[in-house]
Formats: structure tokens, sequence, C-alpha cells
């Protein structure tokens, strides 16, 4: 026959427990559907345990004077299945399977007897949580490669005076794989295995600048140019020109033909050249810096020659003014003087172009004239473009007419 | 021997009422009958002629204990329940909370909310006011979630020259228990860090603080150290407390058991985002109940309010981050 | 009657000039009621809780006049600091709670000052007094705070002016009673019916309602019936109000009845009235005077706190040990 617990009832709300003062039946007694069984005294009142249904109590567990707490189990009745049919009432053996299926955490609970009640503890192990308020998350990024920064990591990359680059090795645990601060501090802790040493400010220097200039659509084109007749025209002068030189004044001569090459794109404006002053990249201990040759496109070669072995001369011993370096539109680099002979240089932050040149090598030309290969002197030159300004084919001329230019150093 | 929450509140009572003559009760069926949850219970017979039963009329109760504010008492006023605070809404914001400010006058008045929700309380007898009240100028709203801070916090605030919302929460009232009355004392507006931890702080206050607790016990299984901030005081607001967590852990979830529109866990998040937003690694996380009335049956009850099963999905997903 | 009568002309004067910031709100018409409380209290034993029509309460209970002009022209001197203004000004130290613009509100403040007394056991033959208009009458406030003082058996008067309109609503569509008195029956209270035109009939009634809630007679309600003899404020014009009832009995200007009085019953001359208001209007010009040259406050210099104690709080040291543990 099945049974029906008689349970402590919750008989006010904040009422935890009650005390049974007066047992009304004993084990056998037939009792009767809402007949009051057991009088139990809360500090609110003193009130009747009622039965659910007809039946026959079997067990009574409860003893007066004690106090038991909400939905402990106080006696049982046995009830047959017509009556449990009749009123619907949960049976002992009903109860038991749901308890066990759920967990119960509440922590005055593990010296209690059986308890059933639904109290909060019982409800919500199986109710549907209750979302967020601020659906805040996940944010970042559903892309790869798209940085999300947190603010926190942000400001402790500020802290570390760390750019984007600097964290460019750390391998993501955050959504969207994403650096959290704990992956930057394990990264950092990571580090401190490894031997290091404080970078210079000119190190520093430079990495800024080329950090900055790189958050661009750089783009490098290039193109053999021969130098024979510049190496010639060079070696018919006194003092003679550097090499280098003769591609500032070519590259400025084609600049200015087309200023708007060299124009500086910000927002939705373009900025164009005021002056045509080139600046030469100049490499020094631990770094480079770019002294800049003014109004290149209106004095001769010849007149430039003293100006530029100064600056040169003052760049290697480190005697440069603020003023020597600023203000120009854009940049030769002669990386052939270490034997180079193909790059692809980064512009200044602050200019679109740069002119990079490869160290010359003899090769065989085919010569329509003589119909025979003949040897020549052929350096690759390259442009490196901010691609937001001048496309390919623009790049293309540029180089091209400079290209042109050095076949007649006579008249640069 | 253990005393529960209720027992504190009732004996905090009992001490003002022996330490201090101008404490007097004043509420509903609070004499004799010793209160609704009984939270006087032998008081007026304790303290003859100092525990009066009011009328039915919350609005004339809070005007009486600004009356007799003015004139040098520290009332004591019961709510049957918080709810019912609201028909003396009038009296606390516009009488009482203004009153210093105008005048000069304090008004060293408390008034005892009983607070949030228990199973099969319903809408109207489950209500938490405290950032309603928070909102007004001059009011201090305190929220206890120990058996401990009940006590003192009871005794601190009727000490204090304002008026005091004393919300208490009737979860905790029989459910909370602890060995003794006496525990850590800390001043009013300071908030408490019940649990030390390193991956997420989780601002709560009230019964909150408890279900958060749970749920920091649930994630630490699974290697996770959540650190629990205790707000205890919700006006003053001890924001330097809850920066200071978030500047070991980097992640926030602020949960509360009142309603989602603003409120109390929007503050922590708005005042964190302002004045911490360099110390944020995650999207500071708001949980409160449901955008409904609270529903009676307990089972939707258990699903409208913030749980250690939602607090624990909560902070997965903030962890996650 | 007669000062506040004065004061406010100028009041109203200055307000039609621009030096005052915010409402003016005139008592014309109710100067006789609100006089006759004022004098029947007296201030450092009693409460007086004026409402928006007292002024001539105020001045009668011993509200010196450059509180009024100090608030109203916004000095910063004046007893709000210009926290709140024009009749929101009160000195609750003194017994005279300042009025919110919620009505009935301050019925229970009253109530509670009384019981805080009888607490401390110096009751000692106090009595509190506030006043309400017809409007009042409908608010929640006003019932709990009538219901609760009945029940205390507080020493409360409680006047009702019912001046005919609440703001621009007349009686028939506030309340349902003939008189207003008839609630005092269902509070269990003395309740007065009284002519608030009338100087001489205020005086027997008022002094009289005061006397028996002084002895012990608990709650008394004082219905005054007259005419608001302005707009709710002076930005109303009280267009709203009919000729006839202008015209009608409740329209007399109870300061010319009250002179006519005076004169008839041989208790001032006429060259005497003519030499008081002489003086009360030296007076109030003065008051005005002086407001008018006081700085006004100061935002930079302001303690934008609204509470009175200050936090953060030292660190608790003592432990309260509980009764019994």
């Amino acid at each position: 026959m099945p049974t029906v617990p008689i349970l402590m009832p919750q008989l006010g709300e904040s009422i935890a427990e009650a005390t049974v003062i007066r047992l009304g039946v004993a084990v056998g007694d037939s009792v009767r559907a809402d007949q009051e069984i057991i009088e139990v005294e809360t500090n609110k009142a003193v009130m009747g345990v009622t039965t659910v249904c007809n039946g026959i109590v079997s067990e009574i567990r409860a003893q007066e004077g004690i106090s038991y707490s909400v939905g402990t189990l106080l006696g049982l009745l046995e009830v047959t299945d017509d009556e449990v049919a009749r009123t619907g009432v949960e049976t002992l053996e009903a109860l038991e399977e749901k308890r066990n299926s759920s967990q119960n955490t509440s922590p005055d609970r593990g010296e209690a007897n059986l308890h059933f009640a639904l109290d909060a503890d019982d409800a919500y192990e199986e109710s549907p949580a209750v979302v967020p308020s601020v659906k805040g998350l996940p944010v970042p990024t559903g892309t790869m490669g798209a940085h999300y920064i947190s603010p926190r990591m942000r400001a402790r990359m500020d802290d570390l005076g760390l750019r984007e680059a600097d964290i460019s090795a750390v391998a993501g645990t955050g959504a969207g794989g994403r650096v959290t601060v704990e992956d930057l501090e394990r990264f950092l802790d990571y580090l401190e295995a490894w031997p290091s040493a404080h970078a210079s400010p000119m190190r520093l220097a430079v990495a800024d600048a080329m950090r900055r200039s790189w958050t661009r659509p750089l783009a490098t084109v290039g193109l053999p140019a021969l130098l024979d007749r510049v190496l010639e025209h060079r070696r018919s002068h006194s003092p003679k020109p550097g090499l280098t030189l003769y591609m500032l004044r070519a590259f400025a001569l084609a600049i200015a033909e087309n200023p708007t090459t060299a124009g500086y794109l910000i927002g939705d404006k373009v900025v164009h050249p005021r002056s045509f002053d080139i600046g030469v990249a100049v490499q020094i201990d631990d770094g480079v810096v770019v002294p800049v040759m003014r109004k290149v496109d209106q004095k001769p070669l010849r007149e430039l020659i003293d100006e530029y072995d100064d600056l040169v001369t003052r760049a290697r011993r480190r005697r440069l003014s603020e003023d020597d370096c600023r203000g120009g539109i854009a940049t030769v680099t002669n990386f052939g003087t270490f034997g180079l002979t193909l790059g692809t240089p980064i512009p200044l932050p602050n200019e679109t172009l740069i002119l990079g040149i490869g160290a010359g090598v003899k090769k065989p030309v085919w010569s329509s004239e003589v119909e025979a290969f003949l040897p020549a002197t052929i350096a690759d030159i390259f442009l490196t473009f901010d691609h937001r300004v001048v496309d390919g084919g623009g790049a293309g001329v540029l180089l091209a007419r400079v290209s042109e230019l050095l076949k007649h150093p006579e008249k640069l | 021997m253990s005393v529960t929450y209720i027992d504190a509140i009732r004996e905090a009572q009992a001490t003002l009422l022996r330490d201090d003559p101008r404490v007097f009760l004043y509420g509903q069926d609070i004499a004799t009958f010793g209160g609704a949850f009984k939270a006087t219970k032998g008081l007026a017979d304790e303290f003859p002629g100092r525990v009066f039963d009011s009328p039915l009329s919350e609005d004339a109760m809070l005007g009486l204990a600004v009356g007799a504010a003015i004139e040098g008492m520290r009332p004591i006023i019961e709510m049957q329940f918080a709810d019912f605070s609201s028909i003396a809404f009038n009296q606390i914001v516009n009488q009482a909370a203004t009153h210093f400010y105008r005048t000069g006058m304090p008004i060293p008045l408390t008034v005892r909310l009983p607070s949030g929700g228990t199973a099969g309380s319903g809408p109207f007898h489950s209500q938490s006011m405290e950032g309603i009240y928070a909102q007004y100028p001059g009011l201090v709203v305190l929220t206890p979630a120990s058996v401990s801070d009940a006590y003192h916090m009871l005794i601190d605030g009727v000490a204090l020259e304002d008026p005091v919302i004393f919300c208490e929460h009737k979860f905790l009232y029989r459910w909370l228990k602890a060995k003794s009355i006496n525990g850590d004392h800390l001043p009013i507006g300071q908030a408490r860090i019940v649990r030390t931890g390193k991956h997420a702080t989780v601002v709560a206050y009230s019964a909150m603080v408890h279900e958060a607790v749970r749920a920091a016990e649930r994630l630490h299984e699974d290697g996770w150290e959540i650190e629990v901030v205790d707000l205890r005081s919700i006006k003053p607001l001890d924001i330097d407390t809850v920066l200071a967590s978030v500047a070991r852990t980097g992640r926030l979830l602020a949960v509360g058991e009142a309603f989602p529109w603003g409120g109390v866990t929007a503050e922590v998040v708005s005042r964190v985002t302002e004045e911490g937003f360099h110390l944020l690694d995650a999207p500071p996380q708001r949980l409160n109940s449901r955008d409904t009335p609270v529903p009676y049956h307990p089972k939707l009850w258990a699903a409208h309010r913030p749980t250690p099963e939602s607090i624990c999905e909560a902070l997965r997903k903030l962890l996650s981050f | 009657m007669l000062k506040a009568r004065i004061l406010e002309n100028k009041l109203s004067s200055l307000y039609k000039a621009g030096k005052i910031v915010g409402g003016v709100y005139l008592g014309r018409g109710q100067e006789a009621v609100s006089a006759t409380l004022g004098t029947a209290l007296v201030q450092g034993r009693d409460f007086f809780a004026p409402l928006i029509r007292d002024q001539a309460g105020r001045t009668a209970f011993g509200e010196p006049l450059i509180d009024c002009t100090r608030t109203y022209l916004g000095s910063a001197l004046g007893p709000m600091r210009g926290r709140d203004g024009n009749i929101h000004r009160g000195r609750p130290e003194l017994g005279m709670p300042a009025m919110i613009s919620h009505l009935g509100a301050q019925v229970p403040v009253v109530a509670g000052m009384l019981f805080a007394r009888r607490l401390r056991g110096d009751l000692d033959g106090r009595v509190g007094a506030t006043c309400i208009g017809d409007g009042a009458s409908s608010t929640g406030a006003f019932h709990e705070g009538l219901n609760l003082a009945a029940v205390e058996k507080l020493p409360l008067v409680l006047i009702i002016a019912n001046n005919q309109f609440a703001y621009s609503t007349p009686n028939h569509r506030q309340f349902a009673c003939t008189d207003l008195v008839e609630k005092a029956r269902g509070y269990g209270i003395g309740g007065f019916s009284v002519d608030g035109t009338d100087l001489l009939a205020c005086a027997s009634v008022i002094p009289e309602a005061v006397r028996r809630a002084r002895e012990g007679g608990g709650p008394q309600l004082v219905v005054a019936h007259m005419l608001r003899l302005s707009g709710h404020g002076e930005h109303d014009d009280g267009s709203y109000v009919p000729e006839t009832v202008r015209r009608g009995h409740l329209g007399r200007d109870c300061i010319e009845v009250a002179m006519r009085q005076l004169v008839e019953n041989g208790i001032a001359g006429v060259d005497e009235i003519l030499a008081w208001q002489d003086q009360f209007a030296e007076e109030v010009q003065k008051a005005v005077a002086q407001a008018q040259q006081e700085a006004p406050p100061d935002p930079y210099q302001e303690d934008w706190t609204a509470l009175a104690t200050r936090f953060p709080l030292p660190h608790c040291n003592s432990n309260a040990q509980p009764a019994c543990p």
C-alpha cells in the first residue's frame, strides 16, 4: 500500500521551524482528510498539522517538545491506491524519487532529517536561470586577427609601454582568441627566463616610427635601373657626388613633375607637398636617422654635394638638429651599400613614399644595336608607397621616370 | 546555541531600548503580538511604554517618526513588509530625506523594511526597495547579510543622525544562523570581502551574498577563485572596496535581487566603469531578478531571482571572455 | 493679521517687480483664522506647522518678518539658506516645522512632535496645530494623520481653511459632505465650524478648540469658511471664481470686517488702526530692505551634502553587547 508523508508545513513567511507540542494520533489510528493530528507552535502561533487524505497512521517520527524544520518528515500514513487517485496526493515513493534526482546543498541541512518541502533550495535546482541584464558577452571579435584590447589590457600595456605589436607573440585564451591580462602576465613571466637588455632611445624611436607607419597599407614595386651613365658621370666630377645623391635628385625631379604621388592622406583630404624636400636614410649605431635635403628639385646636382656631405657627416656623428630632419615629403634609402639587391623599405609615418636602391651588379644586357649581350651595371630600385594615396600604376610611372632621369646624369 | 538573523534584529532593538531612552518602536502588530515576524517579540513587556502598535497607516507612521525625531527622539518604524513602505514613500523621501538639507536639523529615524523574496510570498510581500530609496539624497540605506551585521548595523544605524532605511531580508530571518551575535564589526559605509579570489569579483548584498558564495564554492571545484564583496551598505556605497577587488580580478559581476532596470547593480557597474575602466578585462555584468512582478509560486519565484546556478552561469560567461 | 496683509501686499508688489525667484502664495482672506490660531499658541511651548496661507499665523506665533523676507528674496541668511523657498520655510527647533508641498503631510508630523513630548514626559499642556485647505482634506495623509492623532489622543488642533477652491477646483469636486466638520465625528474628535471672515467668531472658536486640546480633549478639528481673496499664487488671477461668490458673504475681506469690529466694539479707534498700519509698513520696509542687501547663497560655498553624517566613518573600536545573547 502506498505511504503518504506527514510533513512539517510552512506555517508563515520566514518561518523555518516549529515545535511539536502535542501528538494527537498514534500508530494504527485511522485518520480522515483535513484532520488536525499534530499540534505545533511557531514563534508566531500555535497551529494544527492536518492530513491530506484518509488513511492509517503507520509511523510517527516526531516527538513532543522537539523543533523540526519546515519540510521534515513527521510521520507516515498508509493510504489505499484509490485514495491516492481520488485526492491526487504525492506519495513518499514519488517524493523520494524526486529528491534523489536533485542535490541538496543548503548549509543547514546536513544534520536535518528527511526534507521534502518546496523551499527555495529545491525549487531553484531545476529552474531556468535568470539571465544577466547586460548582454555584454561575448563582445570582442568574431574574426581572427582583429585585436580586441580590453580597457585593463590597454592600461597594463600603457604601464609597460607596450603596443599591439609587442603582444603579437602572445596566444590569447580569451573569447575570439583575444589576449587577456592573464595571458599577458604569463607571457611576461615567460620572458623573465630570457636574457634581455633595455632598448636604446634611438631604437625605441625607430621602433615607434616603423610601428606607426605600418598601420597603413604599404606596397612595394621595383625595376632595374642602368647605372653606367651615372657611374661614368660621377667619375668625371670632383668632388664626386654620392650615388645616393643622383637618386635623390632624380627622385625629387620625378615627384615635382607629378606632386600628387607624394600627397599625404589625412581623413578625406590629401595634403600636397609644399616644397620638394627629400630625406636620406643614414644608418648609424642602433638606428637610422633621416636628415632632409631642401628644395632638391630646384638645385642642380653639384650644388647639392656640400649640403649632402655635411648632413651625412653630421648624421653619423649624431650632430643633427631637429630641424635637419623635419619637413621631408619622401625619403631615399640606399641599402645597396650593405650589398643588398632587394628590399621593401618602409616610408616614414608622415611620408607616403620611400625610394630604395639595391646594390649595383654587373649583368649582361642585350643590346639591339650591336645584336649582342653587353656588360652593364644594374641596380634594382624600389618604391614603397601608401596604397591609399598611390596605386601600382602611379608608382610604376614614378619609378620609371626616376630610372629614365638616371640615364641622363648630366641633366641632373 | 545558535542565533538567527531575526534574533539579532530583536536583540539589537532590545539593546537600543535599554541603552537609549530616545529610542521607541512604532509599527503594526509589534507590541503584544511581537510583530508579523516576531522581530519585537517580548519587547513591549520588557520595555513598557516604548513599543507601540500603530494604526494601519504607513504614511502617518513615518510622519509621526519625523515629528518625533524633530523633538529629539530616535524612532524605529517597522514596516510589516518592505512593499508597504510605498504608502510611506512621501514621508520618507520628501519629508525625512530632505529635512536636514532644507532646515539643518537632522532626522535620526530608522525604518525597518522586511525585504526580499521568500517562497510563496508573491508580488506584494517580496519586493526589494533599496535601490529606490538609495536614489534619493538624504537617506542611508543598509542591507545586512550576516547575523552579526544585522545586529551591529541596526545599532549603528539608529545612532546615525540621518534617516536610515534598514533592509532586512526575510529569507535570512530564520534561515541564517550564527554561533554568536558578535562577529566582525565594520563601520556603516564599508563593504566586506566575504570570500577572496583572483579570477572574478561578485558584488552582492543582503541574501544574494549567500547565493554568490554558493556559486563561488561550485566554481572553486573547477579551479576558479571568485571574490565575493558584500556591500553591506547601499548608500553610502563603498566603491573603493569594489574597485580594489576589481583591480585584483579584472572582472565584475554585480548581483541583486531587485528588479533589473537601474538600481544597485547598475550603480555598481556604472561607478566601476567610470572610475575603474582601466581595471576591467571584460565587460562588467549584472544579474538581477526578471523584469516582472515577483511571482507567487515557488517554482516561478526561484526562476525569477538570481540563484547559485544563474550566478555560476553568468560567471562562467564572464570568465570565458 | 494686519501686519501679515501689509507684508504680503509688499511681497506681491516685489513679485510683480521681478524681485522674487519662484512663486508667491498669499494668505489674503485667511488672516483672521490664521492670526487667531497663531495668537492662541505659545511659541516655546506649542507646535505650529503653518501651511501655504499662514503668514498671519506665522507672524502671530512669533516668526520675525526678516525670516519671511530673507526667504522670499533669496538671502543666504534666511532660515532655509536658499535651499528652499517662500512658504516652505520653518524653524523646527522653535516648534515650527517647515512644510513640504505634499498636502496633509504635516498632520502626522505635528502628531509625532506631540507624541515625542509625551514619551519624554513633558507634554505638559502643549498643543500642536497645523492648517490645511479644503483640497488636502481629500488626501490619504490627512486621513491617516488625523486618525493616528485620534488613536493616540494627541492634543492636535487641525484647522481646515475651506476657502472654496483648491487651486481652481471648487468644493463640489472635492468632497460630498455638507460641511467638512462632519468628518470630526467619524474620527471621534472634537469639531468646530466657524465663519473665517469674522475675526470675533474666530477669536471665540479657535482658542476654545486649542483649550480643549490642551486640557486633554484629544484632537480638535476646526473648519473655517472663507474665500481666497487672491489667486492660488501671484501668477494666478483666480478668474475661475464666480462673481456671485466674490460678492457673497464669504467674499468679504476679513481685514475690513475686523477693523469695523474693532471700532464698533470700542477695542481700537480708527486713528489707532491707521497708526498700526504706518508702523507695520515701516517694519515691513525695513525687513525687505535688509534682506535685499544681503548676499544670495554661493554655490561654491554650498555644502553639497544631504546627510548629517560625514562618511567614511572611523573604524569600530567597541562592540555593543547584546542584551541577552
